[in-house]
């Protein structure tokens, strides 16, 4: 590489090839250094509008629309409920039956959690303690609260609105995911919710930002 | 292994009669090494059959057939009969479903003390399982149900499931879930017996509406 081994010439060759690849490369790690290392980059979570499909791993979600719905009153002492609803279409792509669950107030608390609704995080405007969230999987008519495996439900989560409360234009949240990953205590692979560590507490990782224009809806 | 070692052949070998010795006993030497082979694929065998973490901590199985009694020493649960329903009735409401209820008929009793059953799960041919459906109330089941030792106490259970998971399908009885999670906790297993044909006949007639409502 170096010098030619054969005859010799009157002068010696300056060895350039090994030094040159220790710069190319010095300089390829310095830059790599410099980017941040060889770690996955964090990916920027996709905007998602109305009809948008995301894989959470353990569901298969499509993001349907966000309407305002009314429950006409059952009795004359009842009156008419309105609500601004979330819509979902949601398949468990697990092996076991998962719960609907619901929306946790504090990012922080979403991570132990592996209900389908606890992915849904920061949903603004903030409604009222009193207002919601209720959620629940509709079937033909009536409501469960489980997700059975491999099959598609749609998947409601609500928030009911005082009489003269108007709903908001719009509605914004963030989704997270779910991975499977081996437990400490039994090395089981369980699904669990994709999270990272920030300071002292441990926040989902934001998969998507979803914004939904509440549709206000004919009265049913 | 060291009483099988071969020597190192380029050794030289300064006793003609040792020489002579080994050579007589290469039958036993061969006979060692076919031994050290058994030991070592025996070795292996058995680390083959090391349990899985899943296997070391998943329950404790009894298996039997539809209308067996299966003693899970605990309690004892015999699967009488099941049947198919586009609808169920209860006191209040009606549910229906574009899928199928699975409606099984089941007796229990225990073996010391008194107990609840858990709600059942429905495991399928491909492994998915489905927990008993939640839109029947929990009063309609055997769940509510107390087991005492030596009384049969019968009572339905209810899943709603797609009809294409009932071939081969299983149902799980256990006891209700504890906080103190308990190392292999007793559980039945019971399989339907439902080939293709009997899924296929049995989700082409359901019921329309099966009542809950006792008679």
């Amino acid at each position: 590489m170096t010098e030619p081994s054969g005859g010799s010439t009157d002068k010696p060759r300056r060895p350039v090839v090994v030094p040159a690849v220790a710069l190319v490369a010095i300089a390829a790690l310095g830059i790599t250094a410099l980017l941040g290392g060889l770690s996955e980059a964090t990916e920027e979570p996709e905007a998602l509008g109305p009809g948008a499909v995301l894989d959470q791993g353990l569901y298969d979600t499509k993001i349907v629309a966000s309407r305002v719905t009314v429950e006409k009153a059952e009795s004359q002492f009842d009156k008419d409920k309105r609500f601004v609803e979330l819509i979902f279409d949601v398949t468990n792509k697990g092996d076991a039956t998962m719960a609907v669950g619901a929306p946790v107030a504090k990012p922080e608390q979403a991570p132990s959690r592996t209900a389908f609704a606890a992915s849904l995080i920061k949903i603004t405007p903030a409604f009222s303690q009193e207002a919601g969230p209720f959620s629940f999987a509709r079937v033909k008519g009536g409501e469960s609260r489980q997700l059975q495996p491999g099959v598609p439900n749609q998947v409601v989560v609500r928030y009911e609105l005082q009489p003269s409360e108007q709903p908001p234009e719009k509605i914004s949240f963030d989704m997270s995911s779910f991975v499977e990953e081996e437990q400490f205590l039994n090395r089981i692979p369980t699904w669990q919710m994709d999270s990272t560590e920030a300071g002292d507490k441990v926040l989902p990782v934001i998969k998507a930002r979803v914004t939904l224009p509440v549709e206000k809806g004919e009265a049913q | 292994m060291t009483a099988t070692d071969p020597r190192p052949s380029g050794a030289p070998s300064p006793r003609r009669s040792r020489r002579a010795a080994r050579r007589r006993g290469s039958g036993s030497r061969l006979l060692g090494v076919a031994a050290g082979l058994l030991l070592l694929s025996a070795a292996v065998g058995v680390q083959a059959i090391r349990l899985t973490p899943e296997e070391l901590s998943a329950p404790l199985t009894y298996v039997g057939a539809k209308g067996d009694t299966v003693d899970a020493k605990r309690f004892t649960v015999r699967l009488n009969s099941f049947t198919a329903a586009k609808a169920i009735k209860m006191h209040t409401k009606t549910v229906s479903t574009d899928n199928l209820f699975l409606i099984v008929d089941a007796s229990a009793k225990s073996s010391l003390k008194p107990y609840h059953l858990g709600q059942p799960v429905l495991l399928t041919a491909d492994g998915r399982r489905f927990d008993a459906t939640d839109r029947v109330d929990q009063s309609a089941t055997l769940a509510t149900k107390w087991i005492q030792p030596d009384i049969w106490a019968g009572g339905r259970f209810f899943f709603e499931v797609p009809a294409s998971v009932l071939p081969e399908a299983r149902v799980i009885f256990r006891l209700p879930p504890e906080l103190l999670v308990e190392q292999y906790p007793p559980e039945v297993e019971v399989d339907l017996g439902l080939t293709e044909e009997g899924a296929r006949k049995l989700a082409a007639t359901p019921q329309d509406v099966y009542s809950t409502v006792e008679k």
